[in-house]
């Protein structure tokens, strides 16, 4: 698996770096198959050049593989939850989302779907309560870091790519390994997605920094930060720390995992998500950085700790925040709103997306890190489903959906495809045309941990780190006292309590 | 019934609510500059939260994040709410049927809620059942639960009656907000009005049910239309349950469909401004129209004694 | 209406009336049940299940890793639980000032500007229309725009102190411990002070103009007439103002969860986001539950008040 991309790139540390190979295998093995896929995709010589050469070598017809598993005139209905696109995605997103519902129907014109677009922050509060009444969606798409919790209680089916007529070797290791619970499969991987540090190469080449060169490692990049706010008076680096906001874990969990801190041991080869790593060294060093950045430097944005990636989206673009974490999207978004603005805002905007670069995730002492994001699709227990429970429908829609056309057409601005398969597509090449920096946050992927795969990470992720990153930011507590703090909470929480 | 009662009833009701016709129009002497300067002041701050909100929808999406920000818009775009009001694009058409939606719950909750508000404050202001204290001591109690906490077990029950995914879900539980307040107000109202006038009408031959609603229902509609206002108001802007129930995007409301203006990674902020200006605009109307009903309402039906 | 007979005691000799036990009396007055029988209804059906299912599960452990069915009996572990914890305490504290701060200002502010528009002057329905807009408008987008005014990095308010020289650097509201709960407080007047102003309003309206000439023309100033005979007469009033504004602080959820969360670090938390968070954000529904019994024993004692206070009419000689 985390085989380097290219040395000047990667320089993961060798030892942790072949461990990691040998866990990636492992689990691999587990599925019976190694870590080859059926198409002959070699994930352990992943980098921008390798993902540019397997681009377009083969054919797709989505309509006959999806025959194979459900006849195609087969009548039925279901219910699907997704959070979709929404008025601040881009019109690329809007389009393909469109586009995917319309071949759905002309691919199954007798499946009728009874679809529910959710907000981000909506969707795992309104499903709990659903499941929790028995009215719950035939097929949910879910963030994965929500789907454990509904295995762990029963309610979604075991289910694997296997029955929807993939294999489970044309998904990433790390993407199966988030829809298993106690060794069940209960899921399908629809898109993965890594990031990676965007910045603006105006603003560094005005603070005196080398504006193509990202900062290399953390500390580089909380000396960059405090040098951007010194000679510019913009803000670096765009913290984020709300409560309750996947955004929070999602760039603060990077930071810690790259100094061999953790919230468990999920960082590891083969973790076992029992010891906790939130109180150790490399944590503590991790909220010392961002300590260092709010507090001492005030190189940051003041709002940080009521901020979502939202806020720090708008002052990048505005040319006011020099670096964030961010998704490929971003530089979609950020393009759409350029093609809007008008007058001297059309300048500004411009000037922007001409400015912005894409790079790697700074490494820290340990390794270079980013979470392994994405989404799977899960199918509820006909008990937990109001109403008809189509299993047919459910199947011919998923496997729709994670084949490879559809699988890399509805991540098109945002991820990758779940289905590896949709690497070798003519579509990955449209998009590596078509999508800048594509390449670069596509090479995260084998540095992409998963957060852990037990039902109580939302806890840890979306309340326990937030709190510690305020308690530290806030000055409530030294760091050394909020990482503590939460490693109390954690140890509490593991214990059943 | 002769038309006698009738027709000098609302004249008589008239003269008390105007303080036996005098409505005192007190000199200026109470309150001089400082009393303008705290009215303006208040003025100001009701109103900069609202203006600023309209002038971000009117701004186009990089403007509105400009630092130091643009004080009022100097190209100021009515592209959103093109977009959200024009039927024939995706999102106009979504947002008008959200806005339908809105409008149909609301109306619905007020509707029904005067209807069994009306009979409930006129039986607890006239009869004297046995536990008649008690039931609306229960009434009132209402407003004492926090609505969040009840999110999950009112689910719960919705689906045991069958009754997830329809607005007719949320109908029934914002019944339950403008109740308390309808009833106490309307029995208030009914408490003012003179029983002489229905006892006239049962002498004349109407039932009790005809004296009420002939002789009782048209002197108390300032108090009806005030809590008709609340109500409709209340449901208007109800957000968490209306997440929770509806399970479709035909039958979602308009506080859901904010939602709609953010993702996980961006806002756009002047279409989430315009939006939400759009959703006040019927509400404020309505209330700008129907307000001094809405104080009347209050004078008679609840502080009066 | 203090000689008025109820409509329905001529129908039955109210000597015989008397003599008759509770339940034939309800058998007598069937007819007027069936006239509060919708709202009960909705009512029981709305609020009866919820409060049975909420204490029911106050009494059990609901890890998010096993299904309810699958909930383990606590006793009254939940409770000891919270009311052990330095957050609970924490939490507490932040509610009793939102509670308190939310009700007295909203209270002065509305009772103000009662006051001042209880007079005739040109564009005076206007000015309470204008009043009235904060309390109409949804509180979910009330509190997009305040955060949005209030940004500390953006917000208009901040850059305003900076533009005019009150500050070199934006201001903090809502990222500061110390600020951030407060920074709520004037939203939650801002959106509910108008409320207080109607009720105010409406009871100004009642002042016999009698005695407060009166008392003008025994020399009385301003402040005294004010204070020794507006005031006394509005005591009923200003009692529901204050325990309407009261519950309706302590129960408010949506300004706190949007803008900040409860954030930072738990400064602006009370006791509604904190059930929330405990319920959805760390999915423990038991624990929840039992914060929630805990608010509603502080919400039937201030309740018994409330409705003391609400149907203080009631008491009047011809119940």
């Amino acid at each position: 698996m985390a085989r380097s991309i290219r040395p000047d790139m990667f320089s993961m540390n060798r030892r942790r770096m072949l461990a990691r190979t040998a866990g990636a295998g492992l689990a691999a093995g587990a599925f019976g198959r190694g870590v080859f896929a059926r198409d002959g995709i070699d994930v352990s010589r992943w980098s921008p050049e390798y993902i540019r050469t397997i681009a377009d070598t083969i054919e797709v017809d989505t309509a006959a593989e999806c025959a194979k598993v459900v006849p195609l005139d087969y009548e039925g209905r279901l219910t699907y939850w997704y959070v979709g696109e929404n008025e601040a995605s881009s019109e690329i997103e809007k389009e393909m989302e469109r586009a995917f519902f319309a071949a759905f129907h002309d691919t199954y014109p007798n499946i009728t779907i009874d679809k529910l677009n959710l907000g981000y922050n909506d969707m795992a509060t309104k499903l709990r309560t659903a499941a929790l009444g028995r009215a719950a969606p035939t097929v949910v798409r879910l963030m994965l870091l929500w789907g454990c919790e509904f295995a762990a209680k029963g309610q979604l089916m075991e289910f694997a790519p296997e029955d929807v007529g993939h294999s489970s070797d044309d998904f990433w290791p790390n993407a199966m390994k988030s829809c298993r619970w106690k060794g069940t499969n209960y899921g399908v991987p629809t898109n993965n997605e890594t990031m990676a540090l965007i910045w603006n190469a105006d603003i560094f080449a005005e603070a005196g920094l080398p504006p193509e060169e990202p900062p290399a490692t953390w500390d580089d990049l909380v000396a960059y930060s405090n040098q951007i706010k010194q000679k510019t008076g913009k803000n670096g680096y765009g913290l984020v720390a709300r409560v309750n906001a996947g955004n929070t874990p999602y760039r603060f969990m990077p930071m810690a995992w790259a100094q061999g801190g953790g919230a468990l041991d999920e960082a590891e080869p083969q973790p076992g998500y029992e010891t906790i790593y939130i109180d150790n060294a490399g944590t503590k060093k991790a909220v010392q950085d961002c300590y260092d950045m709010y507090v001492r430097d005030k190189s940051v944005p003041v709002s940080a700790l009521t901020n979502t990636n939202n806020e720090n989206m708008d002052p990048f673009t505005s040319g006011n925040l020099a670096m964030m974490i961010s998704h490929p999207s971003t530089y979609a978004a950020i393009v759409d709103r350029a093609k809007k603005a008008t007058g001297a805002d059309k300048a500004i905007a411009e000037r922007v997306v001409e400015s912005m670069r894409y790079g790697l995730i700074p490494e820290g002492a340990e390794r270079r890190a980013v979470v392994f994001g994405g989404w799977n699709a899960h199918i509820f227990k006909p008990d937990y489903v109001d109403g008809e429970h189509d299993l047919d429908a459910a199947r011919a829609f998923v496997a729709f959906m994670t084949g490879p056309e559809w699988s890399i057409k509805l991540a098109w601005a945002q991820s990758n495809p779940g289905n590896l398969r949709g690497f070798k597509t003519r579509w990955m090449k449209e998009r590596l045309e078509q999508i800048k920096f594509l390449d670069v946050t596509t090479s995260m992927l084998p540095s992409g941990i998963p957060f852990p795969v037990i039902p109580e990470s939302t806890e840890i992720m979306n309340v326990i780190v937030p709190d510690m990153l305020q308690n530290a930011l806030t000055e409530k507590m030294t760091v050394d006292e909020a990482c503590e703090d939460a490693a109390r909470r954690v140890e509490e929480l593991l214990g059943g309590i | 019934m002769t038309t006698q009662p009738m027709t000098a009833a609302p004249a008589q009701i008239e003269a008390r609510r105007r303080g036996g016709g005098k409505r005192r129009r007190k000199p200026g002497t109470a309150w001089g500059p400082i009393g303008w300067v705290f009215l303006v002041l208040l003025v100001l701050f009701s109103l900069l939260p609202m203006v600023w909100m309209f002038f971000t929808s009117i701004k186009s999406q990089l403007t509105a994040l400009q630092y130091p920000p643009e004080w009022y818009p100097h190209n100021p775009t009515l592209e959103e709410y093109h977009r959200l009001l024009s039927p024939s694009s995706e999102v106009g058409g979504e947002f008008l049927t959200f806005l339908w939606n809105s409008i149909y719950v609301s109306t619905a909750t007020t509707v029904i809620g005067v209807a069994i508000a009306v009979p409930a404050a006129y039986a607890f202001s006239r009869f004297r059942f046995p536990g008649r204290k008690f039931l609306f001591f229960a009434v009132l109690f209402r407003n004492m639960f926090p609505a969040v906490v009840f999110l999950m077990p009112l689910f719960i029950m919705m689906r045991l009656m069958g009754l997830v995914n329809t607005q007719a879900s949320l109908i029934l539980t914002y019944l339950t907000f403008g109740l308390p307040l309808s009833i106490w107000l309307l029995k208030g109202f009914y408490d003012n009005i003179p029983i002489q006038l229905e006892q006239a009408a049962r002498i004349d031959g109407a039932t009790r049910f005809q004296a009420f609603m002939l002789v009782v229902m048209p002197l108390s509609a300032p108090g009806i239309t005030a809590t008709a206002i609340y109500s409709f108001i209340t449901a208007w802007n109800e957000y968490v349950y209306a997440l929770t129930f509806l399970n479709d995007d035909d039958k979602l409301t308009l506080p859901v469909g904010l939602q709609r203006f953010f993702s996980e990674y961006v806002t756009n902020w002047p279409g989430l401004m315009a939006a939400s200006f759009i959703m006040s605009v019927p509400v404020v109307a309505l209330f700008l129209v129907l307000q001094k009903y809405f104080v009347r309402a209050l004078t008679e039906g609840a502080v009066k004694s | 209406m203090a000689t008025a007979a109820p409509v329905n005691a001529n129908r039955v000799d109210p000597r015989r009336y008397r003599e008759l036990n509770v339940l034939q009396r309800m058998y007598r007055c069937r007819a007027d049940y069936l006239y509060v029988l919708p709202s009960l209804g909705v009512m029981f059906l709305v609020i009866g299940y919820p409060i049975y299912y909420t204490v029911y599960l106050s009494f059990f452990n609901t890890p998010p890793s096993l299904s309810m069915d699958e909930k383990s009996f606590a006793g009254i572990e939940n409770y000891s639980r919270i009311l052990a914890s330095s957050r609970f305490h924490e939490v507490t504290w932040n509610t009793t000032i939102w509670t308190f701060a939310s009700t007295f200002f909203a209270f002065v502010l509305g009772f103000g500007a009662a006051l001042v528009l209880n007079r005739e002057f040109p564009g005076r329905a206007v000015t309470r229309g204008v009043l009235l807009v904060p309390f109409v408008i949804s509180a979910v987008a009330a509190s997009y725009v305040w955060r949005w005014i209030y940004h500390s990095d953006f917000g208009v308010l901040g850059a305003l102190a900076v533009q005019m020289g009150f500050s070199d650097t934006p201001l903090n509201f809502l990222d500061s411990i110390d600020y951030a709960l407060p920074s709520l407080i004037v939203v939650n007047v801002w959106k509910e002070f108008p409320f207080a102003m109607l009720l105010m309003l409406a009871g100004l309206q009642t002042v016999p103009d009698q005695l407060l000439r009166a008392a003008t023309v025994d020399g009385a100033s301003v402040w005294q007439r004010f204070w020794h005979v507006t005031v006394p007469h509005l005591k009923g009033v200003i009692l529901i103002t204050v325990l309407l504004l009261f519950v309706q602080n302590i129960n408010h959820f949506t300004i706190p969860w949007v803008m900040t969360g409860g954030g930072p670090a738990g400064a602006s938390d009370i006791w509604i986001t904190q059930i929330y968070q405990i319920a959805f954000g760390r999915i423990r529904f038991g624990l929840a539950s039992a914060y929630s019994v805990i608010l509603f024993a502080v919400m039937i004692v201030i309740g018994y008040f409330y409705v003391k206070a609400l149907a203080f009419g009631d008491e009047r000689p011809n119940a």
